[in-house]
């Protein structure tokens, strides 16, 4: 690689005369370099921060021999995937790094089959946890599924990546991981994007071969694991060929020695920059930025040790580079230090910078780490006069109606909030967790708040047990669960917050998107017709706008025997109002209202503020859902217009 | 001890809550960048909320190879668009490098019920001053109607940004200005106006 910020990978790919550069996301870099790699076939679900690979697919115009989708989850998608490339085309799967959990068993299966056209899983990881899940490091996956895996450095990096990763998974005949993270992912950087490829025109292949597509028998399930492990062994020699880990010798022998995984790599020439500075004789470390994160590189590893007499592992989440390093190290008798995770330097916990590059450094070179000099104190202090804004859901959010009508409901039926179990799960509706609705009690996974529930009621808990899930999820994974529960004839209420959109990703299309919105060719699946047909008897459609009828219907279902399913529905707020849409005007009367804040306290809508003497709604956020008119006491805002939402 | 910003690099970090439009004058600004054949990476971050949220944006400009984040007290710019959040922008910032403050106030629902404390401009004026910055002040009141339609704020700090700080010298203010204009057409008048003004409020000096 040289300074100016070409990676080695350019050295290979050859530019034609329409390539451009471009400021895209790391994600948009996935999809481009798919286009590029004249991939067929492109799926996933979306999750942060993934979401943007194929959501930008599916904002071009592609040729009609491809074909874009955002699939029902990730293991759909990921089948979908392989399918396509067990009939010789190339085919890409996106998600986040969850997500990679659910399509995991499908992923073992085919990674020791093995494939016949280019199968690449682009999956997202995210160090530092922005997006609030496990804190979770794909790279074991890689191991343990015994698959190649790529790393981009760099967004640039990312496009050149998913091209390699292509060629790889055909040349050996195996899927190949595109691992990224949130800095990646979500960066905008300058890229010279090429002129997409179509797809080849290949004949599909059908080929029956039980010994290669079924697990039928030992002998069978025993030869895949031999040929999975011989294809790991190819893509490590393929890896060496096509120069993918970067090692850099110092001159001299000794001193430093750096192992970088990925995005680390790109802190390391301003770190030493730094220490060049308040180092004295400071000596350029050796390093290799490995981007084959598997298998280990452990030919460059091993020329490494020989030079060096202090190693450093750079590596975020997991120290999987470091254990391999490790047995490197053991086979090829280096007897020096290695500064990583498992010697207590770093923690296992959150993103990498600068600030690791020198504090690793530093500990091998045994010097004290330069501090950020005496502002310890104005940082310490500064985070704690920083307001807290805890996360709540948006003007004019139907979930919001929801989680009163359940909090009113449980009032009704003369029950405290703190001996009603609420489960909740992933997407938007679990923002009824924080105030003022605290009325959601956990989080898992996709689809888990229905099994948690049935859980509950077997727990001896005296009270009801209520499961609230949204629309993308329940199609996800709740149906499993809704189904075991009316099989099992269990007493809960599953209450389905249907706004139509998969929102918190950034308003994906799901099976209950309305018809006009589904993509071309797409069919609604509508669940008021298909929750009754799951053997649910007692079923009960709510608008979370009308409080009063919605927290009765909730209240009656709490009291019914059986699975009860409540389908809240109203349209994702911010979808609406991007047409044009409101469902209403209110307006404060000034002469009747008391300041007596209840429509801020029992809402928290963002809309709402208190002015000197009366409540004031900011008219350009409000959505006029008129909640905060239906729990005002004093009768002093106005319903204006009823709008069509 | 005052460390200059190395060579040609430049770090800006904006922060602001979501709804601001925080992310769209750094995507400005690193389109600019690459406009003028500087190396850029524009890193977005922001919480789950669609709005409300915080929001913190790292603009790095004129490196190659370059890692996304901008170490701890690095930063040669901060721009924070609401008085609380700018306070995260305390540990960005260098000693000798720039601080500018849109005094906004977005109180905390919270807060606004008394229930939690918000800052004192003064407490976040002194925090700027402890960690070394040169603050200059940009007051929201500059910003006014332009026939009859309210200016946007985020451009009203991006003229500020780009017309009264370092920033101006890596990035030419008339190019970001003529982005912003390309950029939405239909309300050239009303941005050019919001842009001159913040440009115009920092020309009184600090």
């Amino acid at each position: 690689m040289d300074r100016n910020g070409k990676p080695d990978a350019h050295k290979r790919a050859k530019l034609s005369e329409g390539a451009k550069n471009q400021l895209i996301t790391g994600n948009e870099a996935v999809a481009l370099g798919a286009l590029r790699a004249g991939v067929r076939v492109v799926t996933g679900y979306p999750g942060t921060p993934s979401s943007g690979a194929l959501g930008s697919l599916l904002q071009m115009d592609a040729e009609e021999s491809r074909h874009f989708e955002w699939s029902t989850n990730e293991k759909i998608a990921f089948d979908i995937a392989a399918g396509t490339a067990w009939a010789g085309q190339r085919a890409m799967c996106t998600m986040k790094m969850s997500g990679l959990n659910v399509a995991s068993d499908s992923v073992f299966s085919i990674a020791h089959s093995g494939v016949n056209g280019g199968l690449v899983i682009y999956v997202a990881d995210d160090p530092g946890a922005h997006a609030g899940m496990v804190e979770q490091d794909s790279r074991g996956y890689a191991r343990m599924m015994d698959l190649p895996m790529v790393e981009p450095m760099t967004v640039a990096e990312a496009y050149e990546m998913v091209i390699l990763a292509f060629e790889l998974s055909e040349r050996i005949g195996s899927p190949v991981f595109v691992r990224s993270v949130t800095s990646i992912a979500n960066s905008h950087a300058a890229v010279m994007v090429d002129e997409p490829v179509a797809p080849e025109d290949r004949e599909p292949i059908l080929e029956r071969d039980i010994a290669k597509y079924t697990k039928a028998g030992s002998a069978i399930a025993q030869a895949q694991h031999h040929d999975v492990i011989r294809r790991l062994r190819q893509a490590g020699e393929a890896m060496r060929e096509m120069g993918l880990n970067d090692l850099r010798l110092a001159h001299e022998p000794g001193g430093v020695g750096i192992i970088s995984a990925g995005v680390v790599g790109a802190y390391l020439d301003e770190a030493f920059a730094l220490l060049e500075d308040a180092v004295p004789q400071w000596r350029q470390p050796s390093v290799l930025r490995v981007r084959g994160t598997n298998p280990f590189p452990a030919e460059e590893a091993r020329r490494l040790f020989a030079r060096c007499d202090t190693i450093v592992v750079l590596e975020e989440l997991e120290p999987h580079l470091e254990r391999q390093a490790w047995v490197e190290a053991r086979r090829s008798d280096f007897g020096g230090r290695i500064v990583g995770k498992l010697d207590g330097t770093f923690e296992r916990v959150g993103e990498y910078g600068v600030g690791h590059v020198v504090r690793g450094v530093s500990e091998a070179l045994g010097l004290e780490e330069p501090r950020a000099m005496e502002r310890g104190a104005v940082y310490e202090k500064a985070d704690r006069l920083t307001a807290a804004r805890p996360i709540t859901v948006c003007a004019g959010c139907p979930h919001r109606g929801t989680f009163l009508a359940i909090n009113r409901a449980l009032r009704q039926r003369k029950l405290h909030r703190d001996e009603v179990m609420v489960t909740g799960d992933i997407g938007c509706t679990i923002l009824g967790m924080n105030p003022p609705f605290e009325t959601v009690w956990n989080e898992v996974s996709m689809g888990a708040s229905i099994g948690l529930a049935q859980g509950y009621v077997y727990s001896g808990l005296k009270t009801p047990v209520i499961a609230t899930i949204g629309d993308s999820t329940f199609f996800h994974g709740g149906i499993p669960g809704l189904i075991n529960a009316v099989q099992h004839q269990v007493d809960l209420t599953v209450i389905i917050m249907d706004n139509y959109w998969t929102a918190m990703t950034g308003m994906q299309t799901n099976p209950g998107t309305q018809a006009t919105f589904q993509p071309s060719g797409n069919r609604r699946i509508d669940l008021a017709e298909l929750i009754p047909a799951m053997g649910v008897e007692h079923f009960f459609v709510i608008d979370p706008f009308q409080l009063e009828e919605a927290t009765t219907t909730v209240a009656d279902a709490l009291r019914l025997p059986g699975v009860k399913v409540v389908l809240a529905r109203q349209e994702c707020a911010i979808q609406a109002q991007r047409r044009g849409l409101r469902a209403g005007l209110v307006a404060v009367d000034a002469e009747l209202c008391t300041a007596c804040r209840r429509c801020i306290t029992v809402t928290g809508c963002p809309s709402l503020s208190l002015d000197d003497e009366t409540v004031s709604i900011d008219q350009g956020l409000c959505y006029g859902c008129s909640l905060c008119a239906q729990v005002c006491p004093f009768e002093a805002i106005e319903i204006k217009r009823e709008g069509h939402p | 001890m005052t460390e200059r910003s190395t060579g040609s690099t430049y770090d800006v970090v904006l922060v602001g809550v979501g709804g601001q439009g925080v992310l769209t004058i750094g995507r400005l600004m690193a389109e600019a960048a690459l406009d003028a054949d500087l190396g850029v990476n524009f890193y977005p971050t922001k919480g789950m909320a669609q709005r409300g949220g915080g929001v913190k944006v790292q603009v790095r400009i004129g490196r190659g190879i370059v890692g996304p984040q901008i170490p701890e007290g690095r930063a040669d710019l901060v721009v924070a668009m609401e008085r609380s959040e700018a306070l995260k922008g305390v540990t960005c910032v260098r000693p000798g490098g720039e601080f500018l403050l849109y005094g906004h106030v977005w109180e905390p629902t919270q807060v606004m019920l008394g229930k939690a404390d918000y800052p004192a401009e003064e407490q976040v004026r002194e925090l700027i001053l402890a960690a070394g910055a040169r603050l200059r002040y940009l007051d929201p009141d500059g910003l006014h109607s332009c026939d009859g339609a309210r200016m946007p704020a985020n451009i009203y700090v991006l003229g500020a940004a780009v017309g009264g700080t370092d920033l101006g010298r890596v990035l030419d203010p008339e190019a970001v200005l003529d982005l912003v204009r390309r950029r939405w057409e239909r309300h050239a008048a009303l941005n050019e106006a919001a842009f001159g003004a913040g440009l115009e409020a920092m020309s009184h000096g600090p």
